[in-house]
């Protein structure tokens, strides 16, 4: 299913069932006993939609967390707004998965592995968690040499953690990690 | 000695065991955030009433946990709310509370990027929850 020869996709229109749960599962936490609370101060005209009518448990989390890191970091939505890919998400233990569909800018997201992705990452709970830890270097690149890294790199070569679509599409890969790393 | 489960005696050996605990301690420096659980009622087994349970966690520390109204952990930072019956799967391993999270069965309220940052964390907290010896309403 999937289109390895490109890493980038056209833009194409697509029909939603219903757009926008936007943002769900990202409540902004209350102030904690004199603490700051994170802060959501960038100014971005980033669009999130959930393609389906119940947005699965897993497809409102993703969708949250990026929702989340693009508008509160600078960095993240630059890189929001220049990627273009379909990157399904399949974790592996719970048998569920999603796909998420960067338009420059918008993201829509919709549960289950739809058709033409440009990446597939199929990994268990634990490694899509730390996918998500992975710390960002210079020149952008994910640090896989810290403990988290070592962590995913060797779940990647004993083929724990799959990624279809890779060798066309590193830069992607980085754009959408730099993405989704909360660090 | 077994503690009735979600009671004040629960929640004082509860902040012990992650007090204890040096893997929490590494993994949640940094925290800030009160943690609010919540316990939906089940009556058909002999949880009648919801219960929320309050946990002032900073920097690694449990500084406070205390059980009360659902109402008093939905007002923390990060509220995470299941049935009493996930509760309990959670505490006693037979769910994994990061999947849980993943497919909905535990619901989670708050600032995603700073909780999956304290996934180790949060792992911790729920294997120091395994190690409290508990007495079940259901099985009695």
């Amino acid at each position: 299913m999937h289109d390895p020869g490109r890493g980038r996709m056209a833009r194409r229109k697509v029909k939603l069932d219903q757009g926008g749960v936007a943002g769900s599962g990202s409540a902004r936490p209350a102030a904690s006993k004199g603490e700051s609370p994170p802060k959501f101060d960038v100014e971005s005209r980033a669009e999130f939609t959930y393609a389906d009518d119940e947005p699965s448990a897993f497809a409102s989390m993703l969708g949250g967390l990026i929702e989340a890191n693009v508008r509160s970091r600078p960095e993240k939505a630059r890189d929001f707004e220049s990627l273009v890919a379909r990157v399904g998400i399949f974790v592996t233990d719970i048998n569920e998965g999603v796909t998420l569909d960067f338009k420059g800018g918008r993201l829509i997201v919709h549960n289950g592995l739809k058709p033409r992705r440009t990446l597939t990452i199929r990994a268990d709970a634990d490694t899509v968690m730390n996918l998500s830890n992975l710390k960002i270097g210079l020149l952008g690149l994910p640090i896989y040499y810290d403990s988290v890294g070592r962590g995913v790199a060797a779940k990647l070569l004993r083929g724990k953690l799959r990624i279809d679509g890779l060798l066309p599409n590193v830069l992607t890969l980085n754009t959408v990690t730099r993405i989704f790393s909360v660090q | 000695m077994a503690v009735k489960a979600f009671s004040n005696e629960w929640a004082t050996e509860f902040k012990d065991e992650v007090n204890k605990s040096s893997v929490y301690r590494t993994a949640a420096k940094g925290w800030k955030w009160t943690v609010g659980l919540v316990v939906e009622a089940e009556p058909d087994k002999n949880f009648p009433e919801a219960k929320g349970v309050v946990m002032d966690l900073y920097d690694g520390e449990a500084r406070d946990v205390t059980v009360g109204t659902a109402e008093d952990a939905q007002k923390c930072d990060f509220v995470i709310t299941a049935p009493y019956t996930r509760w309990k799967e959670v505490a006693t391993k037979q769910l994994d509370a990061t999947k849980g999270m993943l497919q909905g069965k535990l619901k989670l309220k708050g600032d995603l990027p700073t909780i999956v940052r304290y996934t180790k964390a949060s792992q911790e907290m729920t294997e120091c929850t395994t190690r409290v010896a508990v007495v079940w309403p259901d099985e009695k």
